[in-house]
């Protein structure tokens, strides 16, 4: 019988080397391809929540300063620029919250606090009821009907 | 015997020792219609072109190590069967990874994200034998086994676009393991794990593609746990200035 012992380090290369590769490549067709243009349109949307929020806190702003600044921002949303604006934050929010609603099931633990999650169904459901709320709300706020 | 079909397929070739760059090289050849793509790739190894390379091990998704794109997706080609594919298939190595030879990629830099996160249980003080097993509930196992379910197909980082523009970015598997390891009652090293989530190119650099969780061939969701994590993150950090965090742990 052979007297040899198993080499345990026989597959090791005898100078440490840099393994040559080839550059990696991005993922194919981005960003055109599959879902990739919905991820970048809803990334795109931040840009909706930053001017949205400037203008609201520019709404504080003339708050302070007394009721002439106060008329004077309510009467700029006139302006077709702003109106222009408006259409487009609220059809890029409004599809920016339908995703969120959709993908948000699945960014829930198991439990939440001593409770057993809910179903998806139902927490895209009580999303949804919000949405809605909160929209018919604002609308009957700026509309003047609650005032 | 089932009718064979007649498919094209165009697969990726790169030969560190002769090639600049990658090209392709094309492959008309008669299939079984019942055959997965990686049974495709081992006949036009075995019978028609031996120098092509690719890696594969279980042939039945549990092993991780034939991921490949396919037709533009990051596949596992021993999933799928060829008859939900056309007549003609594209084959290449996984997207972002460096390219060892054909559709072989380079694993160092993913193992060393994976080690990272700390993968692994970490207690302040060894349980003396006599104290018995740790406990745990169905309810807490549940918390985290979706999350420990990852084959390691490298698959999410492949279709992850901020792994493709921020390269340092720990990426989707290895946060998820990480916050597996979080979400485990038996576990005491969170606050370290945080540390880790909380700096460059972790869970705060994810922008919630959701791509990762849409190829994982096992459901882990990856996407969901990254979530999570940032969540805990900030109510972590938060009350990191009234609870004084835990012990050295190892």
């Amino acid at each position: 019988m052979s007297e040899l012992r198993p080499r345990v380090d026989a597959m090791k290369p005898r100078a440490p080397m840099p393994t040559r590769t080839a550059d990696p490549r991005p993922p194919d067709k981005f960003p055109s391809r599959g879902r990739y243009p919905s991820y970048l349109a809803f990334g795109a949307c931040g840009a909706f929540l930053l001017l949205s929020a400037q203008l609201l806190i520019r709404g504080v702003w003339a708050l302070g300063d007394g009721e002439a600044a106060w008329d004077a921002y309510i009467v700029s949303f006139g302006h077709p620029v702003y109106l222009a604006y408006h259409v487009a934050a609220f059809i890029g929010l409004t599809w920016f919250a339908l995703r969120l609603f959709r993908l948000f099931p699945a960014t829930q633990p198991n439990r939440m606090g001593p409770m057993k999650r809910p179903a998806d169904a139902v927490l895209v459901a009580g999303l949804y009821g919000v949405f809605f709320t909160v929209l018919a709300v604002g609308t009957l706020f700026l509309g003047g009907a609650l005032l | 015997m089932s009718e064979k079909l007649k498919k094209t397929f165009i697969v990726t070739r790169f030969d560190p020792d002769k090639d600049e760059v990658p090209k392709t090289q094309t492959y008309e050849i008669e299939v079984e219609p019942d055959w997965k793509i990686l049974d495709a790739l081992n006949h036009i190894k075995d019978t028609v072109d031996p120098t092509l390379s690719h890696r594969w091990s279980c042939r039945m998704a549990v092993c991780g190590s034939c991921g490949m794109t396919v037709n533009g997706e990051p596949k596992l080609t021993c999933k799928d069967p060829l008859s939900s594919y056309g007549d003609t298939i594209e084959i290449s190595p996984l997207a972002n990874f460096p390219i060892v030879r054909d559709l072989v990629v380079e694993l160092e830099g993913f193992m060393e994200k994976f080690q990272e996160v700390k993968p692994w249980i970490m207690v302040a003080k060894e349980r003396a034998v006599e104290e018995g097993t740790t406990r745990q509930s169905p309810e807490e196992l549940a918390d985290f086994k979706g999350f420990s379910m990852c084959i390691n197909c490298m698959l999410c980082y492949s279709a992850c676009p901020v792994v493709s523009n921020e390269p340092e970015f720990l990426g989707p598997a290895a946060l998820a393991l990480g916050h597996r390891y979080n979400q485990d009652t038996r576990d005491e090293g969170s606050h370290v794990r945080n540390a880790v989530f909380r700096d460059e190119g972790a869970i705060f650099s994810c922008s919630f593609a959701n791509e990762c969780s849409e190829v994982c061939p096992k459901n882990v969701n990856p996407s969901g746990a990254i979530q999570q994590a940032k969540l805990a993150n900030v109510i972590d950090w938060a009350t990191s200035f009234v609870v004084k965090r835990g012990e050295d742990v190892s």
